[in-house]
């Protein structure tokens, strides 16, 4: 405000990121490599990888939501302005230059297709009908989407998403580093720039997004769909990507330049932000549920019903309180979401529960495990291959980090961030 | 709060601008001063927060009224479809509490914002019919458009008249009114 005396504080001359994020990713390295011997040991107990390549598509989601959920938030930011975005803008441009890793791990996804996908291990469905290792709804549906669900076409698709997705990232990346250079005049043309393929880059995210999932997780169960299901995703990546921006901008706050620019009021801002995706989240995973359960028709409730029966209720009865719950209710605490040691401790936990939520949507796709919720060792997969992806991810992740400074200087909210902030009545 | 229904309510100074406001207030604070308040033409959270005014209870209020409503709401139509009016839908069981989740979920909304609505009018003292401050003969026109008020309360028990007129005409206000109940 006009009227407050000018106490702002000034920026530190030194921008690029602390010390300690070297630190992360030394740690990162080894929890991954610890994990990964835990996977190949659980596979060795288990007698079989099948739940290795189950796990990994898990990791896959996690880090794409990561990687391009990132790179969609960095999009919005620059649409819908705002401080908070300027905060995040360098952590979301190095979530977004994780993609490469990304990619990556859907080639591995894509060479274990056989296993995954039962539309990709069937290519007679007539024999393997005859067989009894598909039944006729199954052996329908495959027929059917063939001309969707084949190996070709996932190829195909996923390397014009990766394209499309390396493109945006590419060019975001650059403009905001050319911005940077640029004379503080140039700042409203490049403000604009980047609005506009910001804008258009939304909606082909959330197009080439849906196609993304669609083939690497829906497609799992070949008999059924649901066309909230992109968006469910869409909204589940906002959940995680902001959870890691609150978790990255808390931690980077201990030293500068985050100490110098985190202020309560966007810390809040971010709590709140983050509480309407825990809110958007339960309303479309609840609408889903209620129009199948409504409608109650044999080729949709399936899909439910080998999410509930033998035991799976229990799974999704702490999914619903991890997922949706637990974060609600204490997102409604206006002083949780000030204070930065809880407000981190929720962001730690929803990440859990989007990992958990993923665990309730992969497994009982699998005929050993639809309606059946039982142990084995290759269950554990679930933990330890996820792990050892996502701390792969984190470590490449800290080091693009360390690779900008992580205060962009060329932006009319900087003033505005380094002013004292105001209590809230 | 025992409130002395003539004399004097407070001395009013009033001010050019609203950091001027915020130093006396700050001042007035730290001195000891408890019953005080800030009138100003829009929000200065600066003010607030120096006089000591961080939380209030609006929040609360809103999430028991949001919490009742899902009770209301939940309840009635578990009665409605159990006890008073058992349909056969599609063969289910007449508990059938995913159906029940839409009405009370927007009733937790319903309630939750109108009691935020009303709860702040209410915690406000509002509506008020009268208030001594209008009273002062610059605070009219001046509180809803240009100038900044500082009232220090008689019921503060640092209050004294020509005390803490002097007090406040040490801030160089505009001008300094007695203001009468």
């Amino acid at each position: 405000m006009a009227h407050a005396a000018p106490h702002a504080k000034v920026l530190p001359a030194d921008l690029s990121a602390p010390s300690f994020v070297k630190g992360w990713r030394a740690r990162a390295l080894v929890v991954a490599v610890l994990f990964a011997v835990t996977a190949v040991v659980l596979a060795t107990l288990d007698h079989s990888a099948e739940h290795i390549y189950r796990a990994w598509v898990l990791g896959l989601m996690l880090t794409f939501g990561f990687s391009v959920g990132g790179l969609a938030l960095l999009m919005v930011q620059y649409v819908s302005g705002g401080k908070w975005g300027l905060l995040l803008r360098r952590p979301l441009e190095a979530m977004s230059r994780t993609l490469p890793l990304v990619f990556a791990y859907w080639v591995v996804a894509g060479l274990w297709m056989k296993h995954l996908y039962l539309w990709a291990a069937v290519t007679d469905t007539a024999s393997a009908l005859k067989s009894g290792l598909i039944n006729e709804t199954e052996a329908h549906a495959i027929d059917w989407k063939r001309p969707m669900l084949q190996p070709s076409a996932f190829w195909i698709t996923g390397i014009v998403c990766f394209a499309i997705w390396a493109f945006y990232a590419w060019r975001l990346n650059g403009m905001s580093m050319r911005r940077e250079a640029d004379s503080p005049s140039n700042t409203p043309y490049w403000i604009k720039k980047l609005e506009n393929i910001s804008g258009f880059g939304i909606v082909v995210y959330s197009l080439t997004m849906t196609a993304a999932v669609i083939y690497w997780v829906m497609s799992m169960d070949v008999t059924w769909y649901s066309s909230v299901y992109g968006l469910l995703f869409l909204v589940g990546q906002g959940y995680q990507v902001l959870a890691l921006a609150i978790l990255t901008s808390i931690s980077l706050s201990k030293a500068d330049p985050y100490k110098t620019i985190l202020r309560q009021t966007e810390q809040y801002d971010l709590g709140k932000f983050t509480f309407a995706f825990v809110m958007l989240n339960i309303y479309l995973a609840f609408s889903q549920f209620l129009i199948i359960w409504s409608g109650n028709m044999p080729e949709e409730i399936v899909w439910y019903m080998n999410r509930f029966n033998g035991h799976w209720a229990v799974i999704a009865t702490l999914d619903f309180m991890f997922h949706w719950l637990i974060p609600f209710s204490l997102l409604l605490s206006k002083d949780l979401k000030k204070n930065k040691k809880r407000l981190m401790r929720v962001a730690q936990w929803m990440i859990f529960a989007k990992a958990f939520d993923l665990f309730w949507l992969i497994e009982p796709n699998y005929k050993d495990a639809a309606q059946n919720l039982h142990f084995s060792w290759g269950i554990l997969e679930y933990i330890a291959v996820p792990v050892a992806m996502v701390s792969l991810w984190v470590a490449y992740y800290a080091w693009e980090l360390t690779r900008r400074p992580l205060v962009q200087t060329n932006d009319p909210h900087l003033a505005e961030i380094l002013e004292p902030e105001h209590a809230h009545a | 709060m025992a409130v002395p229904r003539e004399g004097i309510y407070g001395l009013v100074a009033e001010f050019e601008t609203p950091t001027e406001l915020v130093i006396a207030a700050r001042a007035a604070y730290d001195s000891g001063w408890r019953r005080l308040d800030c009138y100003t033409p829009y929000p200065v959270e600066e003010a607030a927060e120096v006089i000591g005014f961080h939380k209030n209870r609006v929040s609360l209020v809103t999430l028991i009224g949001g919490l009742m409503g899902l009770c209301a709401m939940f309840s009635l139509e578990t009665w409605i479809s159990t006890l008073a009016y058992p349909l056969n839908i599609a063969g289910r069981p007449t508990y059938s509490w995913p159906a029940f989740i839409i009405p009370a979920y927007e009733w937790t909304i319903l309630f939750a914002g109108l009691s935020a609505a009303f709860g702040m009018l209410a915690l406000n003292g509002l509506p008020s019919l009268y208030h001594p401050l209008f009273n002062a003969p610059n605070f009219r026109s001046g509180a809803t458009q240009d100038k900044f008020f500082l009232c220090l309360e008689a019921t503060d028990p640092k209050f004294d008249p020509a005390e803490s007129k002097a007090f406040l005409e040490g801030f160089r206000p505009n001008s300094v009114v007695e203001v009468e109940y």
